[in-house]
């Protein structure tokens, strides 16, 4: 059947675009494990509702809109278990994005990590995973001038986080 | 002449026009301000974009080109902390067309959801089907002490002697009152279960293997919120949890659709 042999390459066409998914969820994720949690309940969310991607669509944005959507999901759930499922246990992988390690680790990925999110995810889907503008917007679902502004911001607050403190040329 | 910084950011992404570029370039040449502020655009991009590039060189776990493919797969570190939890409407379906492939794909119909649980031999069978059963249909059901606690007990309910604890309660797409329970047992699993016509069907189902053999820093029967659960609840869900007296306006009603405003 041709519809099962276009849903084998799309589902391979996934397991390609496996690695940016990882990339793209560590950006959302408190942690690795939580962002391949992530990364896997987006993929299956994304077979179950492959007849919604249109071909002429890029996949990887399709699957980043995916994996964003996940990932709010997974923040207001957290929300609602804090409040609903096990009281008892709610501290537990709450503040777990422990500040120290992101001070002890000066790098570009440390500096991303302090934006705040909106910001994050365009400087992320942008320069990171090099989609272009208008790709960005519609996996953030903004209009383009919202997303050029969240960028133009997310970099100035980068540019003063990993310039060197001494480093005030001019 | 001055132009705006998102301006130049674009131009150093290469998202400007033809005419504006060529207003750029001109600028460039004038004045070595902008020449420094697009340099400054071009080194952050390719800082950025070495950004988190060690996990492209990592291997991908097993459990995502697995879930990438379709197929039916344990969660990974997950797995350990929350049990297997297995597709078991595609997992019988499986065993019906096998060996033929899994069409997995296809939108198991309304299943998006119905994430069915699991491991048929372990579970409820041992003994007693206070836990769960299959119904005549071959169905997935609560049993008795499980359809007591998912029937009556609030999800606050904590005292000691439970069959189980219930955790959040909501009311699915379709219509019908679902709830996520978890065993207090020595078998810890742990699902989601949905209240129809005939009964508490159980949508997830998922294991805690042999907790006590775990490391210590994996919880018990924490399993309500292993990520399948949540995912088939984030799936199901319509609007927000049901609070307490959501809760019990819901008992009331016998859980029933017909309850529904």
């Amino acid at each position: 059947m041709s519809t099962n042999e276009s849903a084998e390459s799309i589902q391979e066409q996934i397991v390609a675009l496996l690695p940016r998914l990882r990339r793209f969820a560590r950006n959302l994720a408190r942690t690795p494990h939580d962002a391949d949690d992530m990364v896997q309940i987006a993929v299956e969310r994304a077979l179950l509702h492959l007849d919604q991607w249109h071909s002429d669509a890029r996949l990887d944005s399709w699957l980043f809109k995916i994996l964003r959507n996940a990932w709010i999901d997974e923040v207001r759930s957290r929300g609602r278990r804090a409040k609903l499922f096990m009281p008892e246990q709610a501290g537990e992988n709450v503040g777990e994005a422990s500040m120290e390690r992101e001070i002890d680790r000066l790098s570009v990925e440390a500096a991303l990590a302090r934006l705040p999110h909106d910001q994050r995810l365009a400087v992320s889907l942008v320069l990171v995973e090099g989609l272009a503008y208008k790709d960005a917007a519609d996996v953030l679902e903004v209009p383009i001038g919202t997303l050029t502004s969240r960028l133009a911001r997310g970099r100035e607050a980068l540019a003063a986080l990993l310039r060197p403190p001494q480093g005030d040329r001019s | 002449m001055s132009v705006s910084d998102e301006t130049l950011m674009a131009y150093a992404d290469g998202e400007v026009d033809a005419a504006t570029r060529a207003i750029i370039e001109a600028a460039m040449r004038d004045d070595p301000e902008i020449r420094r502020r697009i340099e400054e655009h071009r080194a952050l991009r390719e800082a950025m974009q070495g950004a988190f590039s060690e996990v492209l060189q990592e291997p991908v776990p097993q459990r995502l080109i697995d879930a990438a493919r379709g197929h039916v797969a344990a969660r990974g570190h997950n797995a350990a902390r929350a049990g297997n939890v297995v597709d078991l409407a595609s997992a019988r379906k499986a065993a019906a067309d096998a060996p033929g492939r899994r069409r997995s794909w296809q939108p198991i119909a309304m299943a998006a959801s119905v994430l069915l649980g699991v491991a048929l031999g372990y579970l409820g069978w041992h003994g007693s089907n206070t836990w769960v059963k299959t119904n005549s249909r071959g169905e997935l059901v609560a049993g008795a002490g499980l359809a007591e606690a998912l029937s009556n007990q609030l999800s606050e309910d904590r005292s000691p002697g439970l069959v189980a604890t219930t955790g959040l309660s909501f009311r699915a797409k379709t219509g019908d009152y679902c709830r996520t329970f978890s065993s207090t047992g020595a078998n810890a699993s742990s699902g989601l279960a949905c209240r129809e016509d005939d009964g508490w069907k159980i949508k997830l189902l998922a294991q805690t293997p042999n907790a006590t053999s775990n490391s210590s820093n994996f919880r018990p029967a924490a399993s309500a919120d292993a990520p399948a659960i949540r995912a088939a609840v984030e799936e199901s869900i319509d609007g927000e949890p049901l609070d307490r007296a959501g809760e019990i306006a819901a008992r009331q009603g016998g859980w029933g659709r017909s309850s529904r405003r």
